[in-house]
C-alpha cells in the first residue's frame, strides 16, 4: 500500500493521531464550559424573573384575597357559587370563581376588616403601581382576571388614558386572556397528573426570552386553590452579555504536554507500533484526565457564585414585597414565602434558597455534584472517540483516506457543495422528523425536549393496528375513509393509473412529434407543453372551478349532451374521476418533453444504418429507439411514480378529499393531522410509514430495472 | 426524397389526434382567460337562465367572456399588494435556478464521469432523498430555517429549502445525460492539454445544453410553482410569493376567480416565456453532430 521508496513512520502518525485527538478533547471541553457559562448566565436571568414575577403573585394574592369579600354586590355573587366547592383537585369547568368557603370568606371577613379600598381590585392595583415603583428593571406589569374577562391592573404604557386598568379586554387582547386559560388548563392538569402518581407535564409558568433579551413571562394568579386571572410582567431588555472566556491556558497545557511527552518517548521507542500506540493511549487519557479535573473546579466555582447571586436577588425581593405587604396587606399578613419564589415551570421550588435567603449546602453540593457526574460521562464519551481518532490516524486509516481525497480530490470537489447542501437541509432534518414520531409532540408541546415527549412506537401502533376498513351495518356496507388501509389502497390505485395514462399519452406523443417531416411540429409541441408550464396549483384550482356541481363548465358540458349534472365530489369515484382527470391533464407533457429530449439525442446514422440493413420500423423501434430511450425514461418513471405518490396539489386542491376523506392521499392526510390536527408525533409517524412504504418501492424498482448496473459498472 | 416517403404512413390520423390533444390541451387556459376578462369574480362564462334552452348552454361552455373588462387586472395591482407577491418569486425562483444548476451539474459530472469511494453511496442517496414525504421534512425544516438560523420570512431561507428539493431530480437527469455524452471528446482534449475544469465548461457543459435547459426549468419551477413551503416559511405579508398571495382569493371564505384567474395569467406568464426562450436548446443530435463533425 505505501509508497515503496518511503515507508510510513508510525512515529509520526501516533503523534499526530495524539495531537488531534487531544485537541478534539480539550477543544470539546473548552466549548463545553464556555457553553455552561452562557447557559448559566440566561438562566439565572430567567430564575431572576421568575423570583420577581413569584413575588409579585404572592403580593397581589395576599393583599386581594381578604379585601375581595366585604365588597357588597361581588360577595353576594360569590355567595351564589360558593355553592359548588372549588377546592377539589380538578375545577376543569369553568368555575374558577367562589373558591373561598364559606367560613373562609368569614375568617377573612373578621380579618381584613380594614379593607383599604371598597372597589374590587383596587388593592392590585396599589400592590402593582407600588411594586413597579420599587422595580426599575420590570417595563409593566398587567394582571387579568377572568371574570368579567377585566384587566384588573396594568403599568403598561399603552394602558392608559382611555384604556386605564380597570377595564374589559379588547378583541385583539384575546391571546392574553389565552394564555391566562392555558396556564389554568395546565395547573389543572397538572395536578390530576400528579395526583395519580405521575409527574407534570405542562409549564404553569410561561417563560418567553424576547430578541432584546428581557422576558415576558405569566404565571396564574389563585385564590383559595383556585385559578383566577394571569399576571404578566416584562423585563426590560437586557443586553446579552458575552460571557467571559473560560481559561484557556489548562486547555493549552493539556495538550501540549502529553505530545510533548510522547515525543520525548518516541526518541526512546523507535518504531515499535504497540508500544507507540499503548502509550500514546495513556498520554491521551491523562491529557484529557488533567483537563477535566481543572475544568470540574472552574465549573463547580461558577455555580457557587450563580448560586450566591440568586440568593442575594430572593433577599432583596423578599424585603422588598415585605415592606409593600405591610403596608398594603392585612395587619396580621402571615409571613412571606420567598423559599418557594425560586420555582420551576411547574412551580415546584428548586429549594436552593432558605426562607432567610441562605444558600441550602445540600441542594448546591447535589448540584455541583450532578455537574461532575455530567463532566465525568462527557468525558468519557469525548475520551473514547479521541481514543477512536488516534487509533484511525495512528494505523494509518487517516492517510488512506487523505490519500483517496488527494487521488479523487476533483471528483469530490465536485459533490462536495451539493452534498453538504443535502445533508444539512435534507438528511438532518429527515432523521429529527423520524425521531418525531416517536413522541406525542403537537402544537403546544413542541419546545420541550423530545426525552419528556418519548412515547416509543405507539403512533406506530395505532396507524397500523386498525385494519377496520370496512364494517358491516343494516345499510349495507360501510367504509371507514380515514383508515390507514384506505388511504394506501387509493393512493396506490391513484398512482398506477396516473402513472400509466402519464406514460403512455407522453411517449406516444413524443414519437408522433418526432416524425420526420410532419407540418406544424413545432406549434404542436409548443401548445402540448402548455400543461406542465402552467403551475400545478393554478391547474389544480382552475379544475376545481370546473367540476363544480352548479357552474362548473363540465356540468354544463353533459346538460348539452343531455346528461343530468354531476355532484363530482359527492361520491368517491366521480371524485377519483376529477382528480385524475386533473392529474392526466398536468402530467403528460413532462413524460413528453422527457422522451422527445431522448428520441432527439438519438443519432439519426443509427436509423441510416438500420435501414440500410433492411430493418423494419418496428424492429427500429424496439432495437434503436427503446433502448435509447431507456436512459433518460427509466430515471424519469421511476420519479414520476414517486411523484405521483406524493401528489399533493391536485388532491389537496381539487378533491380536498372529499367526500369524507375517500379520496385523500397519505400525504394530504399526513398534512392534515400535522397542520389541521397539530398532531405532530402522529403525523411524522404516518409520514414515516409513508417513506417506508416508497423505499420498499424503491428498492423493488432498482432491482426490477437496471438502475443497480447503470449506477455501478 | 418521395420514395421514402412512400414508405411512412400518412399524417392525417397523427394531425387529428394532435387536434384532440391540443383542444383539450387548451381549453381549461381560455377557460381561464376567459374568467380574467370578465370582469368579475363569478366562475361561471355566462348566467344561465332558468329555463336555458340548448343555445344558452352552448353560449355557457364557449371561452369568451359576455362583457370584455381587464378591471380584474387593474385592481390587481391598484387594490392588492400583487406586484409585491410577484418580485418575491422572481427573486426565490432566480437565484434557486443559478443555485440549483450550479450545484447538480458539478455533482452530475463527478457522478458520470469518475468513479471514486462513496460515489453509488453518493448517488443512492439523491435517490432515497426523493422519496422522503415532503410533509415529514417541514415541521424539522422549519424549526432550522427559522428557528435556528433565524431565516424566517427572508428570500435566502427559501432558496436554500427550493434548491435542496431541486438537486436530486436535477442530478439523476444531467447524470443520464452526461453518460450518452462520449468521452472520446474529453480524452483528446485532454491530450490536448486542456484542464479538467476546462473540459466541463467549456466542452461537456455545451453539449449538454437540452439537459441544462430541461434543468434550470425544473429548478425554476419547482420554485415558482410552490405553495405549501412558501406558506410556511413566509410568515410576513410583504414577503408571500406569488401562489401564496394568490391562494387568498379563492382559499378560504372568499371566491374571488376573477382575481384569481386575472392573477394566474400574470403568475403563468414567466414561466412560460422562460420555457419558450429554453425551448431551442431541446434540438436533437448536438451530441452526435460534435462527435461525427
Amino acid at each position: 500500500m505505501a509508497a515503496p521508496s518511503h515507508p510510513p513512520s508510525h512515529r509520526r502518525r501516533f503523534l499526530a493521531g495524539l495531537a488531534v485527538a487531544l485537541l478534539l478533547g480539550t477543544g470539546a471541553g473548552l466549548a463545553l464550559l464556555t457553553a455552561s457559562r452562557t447557559a448559566d448566565r440566561q438562566q439565572l436571568a430567567a430564575r431572576e424573573a421568575v423570583v420577581t414575577l413569584s413575588a409579585l403573585t404572592e403580593l397581589i394574592e395576599r393583599v386581594e384575597a381578604p379585601a375581595a369579600a366585604p365588597a357588597g354586590g361581588l360577595g353576594d355573587e360569590l355567595a351564589g357559587l360558593d355553592a359548588a366547592p372549588a377546592e377539589e383537585a380538578a375545577p376543569a369547568d369553568g368555575e374558577e370563581e367562589g373558591g373561598m368557603g364559606l367560613g373562609d370568606e368569614l375568617a377573612a371577613l373578621d380579618a381584613g376588616a380594614e379593607a383599604p379600598a371598597a372597589e374590587p381590585g383596587a388593592p392590585t392595583r396599589e400592590a402593582v403601581a407600588r411594586f413597579a415603583a420599587e422595580h426599575p428593571e420590570v417595563r409593566s406589569i398587567r394582571v387579568v382576571t377572568f371574570e368579567g374577562i377585566r384587566l384588573e391592573a396594568s403599568t403598561d404604557s399603552a394602558d392608559t388614558g382611555e384604556k386605564a386598568a380597570p377595564r374589559r379586554l379588547d378583541r385583539e387582547e384575546k391571546d392574553l386572556y389565552d394564555q391566562g386559560q392555558r396556564l389554568r388548563a395546565a395547573v389543572d392538569e397538572n395536578r390530576e397528573t400528579v395526583a395519580a402518581g405521575g409527574s407534570p407535564v405542562s409549564d404553569e409558568i410561561s417563560v418567553q426570552e424576547q430578541e432584546d433579551g428581557g422576558f415576558v413571562l405569566g404565571a396564574p394568579l389563585e385564590r383559595e386553590g383556585g385559578v383566577v386571572g394571569l399576571v404578566q410582567i416584562r423585563t426590560a431588555p437586557n443586553p446579552v452579555v458575552q460571557a467571559p472566556t473560560p481559561p484557556w491556558l489548562p486547555a493549552l497545557l493539556a495538550w501540549l504536554a502529553p505530545v510533548a511527552v510522547l515525543a520525548l518517548l518516541g526518541l526512546a521507542l523507535g518504531e515499535r507500533r504497540a508500544l507507540l500506540a499503548g502509550a500514546a493511549l495513556v498520554l491521551l487519557l491523562a491529557g484529557l484526565a488533567g483537563y477535566a479535573v481543572t475544568a470540574g473546579g472552574v465549573r463547580a466555582a461558577e455555580r457557587r457564585d450563580t448560586a450566591d447571586r440568586l440568593a442575594a436577588h430572593i433577599t432583596a425581593e423578599r424585603e422588598t414585597t415585605a415592606k409593600l405587604l405591610a403596608a398594603l396587606g392585612p395587619a396580621d399578613a402571615k409571613p412571606l414565602r420567598p423559599e418557594t419564589w425560586d420555582r420551576n415551570s411547574y412551580r415546584a421550588p428548586f429549594g436552593l434558597v432558605t426562607a432567610e435567603g441562605t444558600l441550602d449546602a445540600g441542594k448546591l453540593g447535589a448540584l455541583v455534584e450532578a455537574d461532575a457526574g455530567r463532566l465525568r460521562r462527557f468525558v468519557g464519551v469525548i475520551a473514547l472517540l479521541a481514543a477512536i481518532l488516534l487509533a484511525f490516524v495512528g494505523f494509518g486509516g487517516a492517510a488512506t483516506v487523505g490519500r483517496n481525497l488527494v487521488r479523487y480530490r476533483v471528483a469530490y470537489a465536485y459533490t462536495v457543495p451539493a452534498m453538504v447542501g443535502m445533508i444539512l437541509l435534507v438528511f438532518f432534518p429527515f432523521f429529527y422528523g423520524i425521531t418525531l414520531s416517536f413522541t406525542n409532540a403537537n402544537i403546544y408541546n413542541s419546545n420541550k425536549p423530545i426525552v419528556d415527549l418519548w412515547v416509543g412506537v405507539d403512533n406506530f401502533i395505532d396507524i397500523l393496528s386498525d385494519v377496520a376498513v370496512v364494517r358491516s351495518t343494516p345499510d349495507g356496507w360501510v367504509f371507514n375513509y380515514n383508515n390507514f388501509y384506505w388511504t394506501l389502497g387509493f393512493n396506490v390505485v391513484w398512482t398506477i393509473t396516473n402513472v400509466v395514462i402519464g406514460v403512455s399519452l407522453g411517449l406516444l406523443l413524443a414519437l408522433i412529434l418526432n416524425t420526420k417531416g410532419l407540418a406544424f411540429r413545432p406549434l404542436y409541441r409548443v401548445v402540448l407543453i402548455l400543461p406542465w408550464a402552467v403551475p400545478s396549483y393554478i391547474s389544480a384550482l382552475v379544475f376545481q372551478g370546473m367540476f363544480h356541481q352548479q357552474f362548473g363548465v363540465v356540468n354544463q358540458f353533459r346538460q348539452i349532451a343531455g346528461l343530468d349534472p354531476v355532484a363530482w365530489f359527492d361520491g368517491p369515484f366521480t371524485s377519483f374521476l376529477a382528480v385524475l382527470t386533473t392529474n392526466g391533464w398536468l402530467s403528460f407533457s413532462f413524460m413528453m418533453v422527457v422522451s422527445l429530449g431522448a428520441l432527439q439525442s438519438i443519432p439519426a446514422d443509427l436509423y441510416e444504418a438500420a435501414k440500410v440493413d433492411g430493418a423494419s420500423r418496428w424492429q427500429q423501434f424496439r432495437s434503436i429507439t427503446l433502448p435509447s430511450l431507456k436512459p433518460a425514461l427509466v430515471p424519469a418513471v421511476i420519479l414520476s411514480v414517486i411523484w405521483t405518490f406524493n401528489q399533493f396539489n391536485v388532491i389537496f386542491l381539487v378533491s380536498g378529499g372529499q367526500p369524507a376523506g375517500a379520496t385523500e392521499i397519505l400525504i394530504t392526510q399526513a398534512y392534515k393531522l400535522a397542520f389541521e390536527q397539530y398532531r405532530y408525533g402522529y403525523a411524522a409517524a404516518y409520514s414515516t410509514v409513508i417513506f417506508l412504504i416508497l423505499l420498499a418501492y424503491g428498492l423493488f424498482q432498482n432491482r426490477a430495472s437496471q438502475a443497480t448496473e447503470a449506477i455501478g459498472e | 426524397m418521395s420514395r421514402q416517403r412512400s414508405e411512412e404512413m400518412p399524417h392525417w390520423p397523427l394531425h387529428l389526434f394532435l387536434l384532440l390533444m391540443v383542444g383539450i390541451t387548451l381549453y381549461p387556459l381560455l377557460w381561464v382567460i376567459t374568467i380574467a376578462f370578465s370582469g368579475g369574480q363569478s366562475l361561471a362564462i355566462a348566467n344561465l337562465p332558468a329555463d336555458a334552452g340548448l343555445a344558452d348552454r352552448l353560449r355557457a361552455v364557449v371561452p369568451w367572456p359576455e362583457h370584455v373588462s381587464t378591471s380584474n387586472f387593474r385592481s390587481l395591482f391598484a387594490d392588492q399588494p400583487f406586484a409585491r407577491w410577484l418580485l418575491n418569486s422572481a427573486v426565490v425562483s432566480a437565484a434557486t435556478t443559478v443555485l440549483g444548476v450550479f450545484l447538480a451539474s458539478t455533482a452530475a459530472y463527478a457522478f458520470s464521469r469518475f468513479r471514486f469511494p462513496g460515489r453509488r453511496a453518493g448517488l443512492m442517496s439523491f435517490l432515497v432523498s426523493q422519496m422522503f414525504p415532503g410533509v415529514l421534512m417541514m415541521i424539522p425544516l422549519y424549526i432550522i430555517i427559522v428557528q435556528w438560523l433565524g431565516l424566517g420570512s427572508s428570500y435566502i431561507g427559501l432558496v436554500l429549502v427550493y434548491t435542496v428539493t431541486a438537486i436530486p431530480f436535477c442530478v439523476w437527469m444531467m447524470k443520464g445525460y452526461f453518460d450518452t455524452i462520449p468521452r472520446e471528446l474529453e480524452e483528446s482534449a485532454l491530450i490536448d492539454g486542456a484542464s479538467q475544469a476546462m473540459i466541463f465548461f467549456r466542452i461537456v457543459l455545451p453539449l449538454a445544453k437540452p439537459a441544462v435547459a430541461v434543468t434550470a426549468l425544473f429548478s425554476f419551477m419547482t420554485a415558482w410553482n410552490e405553495y405549501i413551503q412558501a406558506a410556511t416559511f413566509m410568515n410576513k405579508e410583504e414577503m408571500y410569493t406569488a401562489p401564496v398571495g394568490l391562494r387568498f382569493f379563492v382559499g378560504g371564505f372568499s371566491q374571488q376567480w376573477g382575481y384569481f384567474a386575472a392573477g394566474s395569467i400574470i403568475a403563468a406568464i414567466p414561466i412560460m416565456v422562460l420555457f419558450m426562450f429554453l425551448q431551442k436548446y431541446l434540438v436533437s443530435g448536438l451530441t452526435a453532430g460534435a462527435v461525427k463533425g
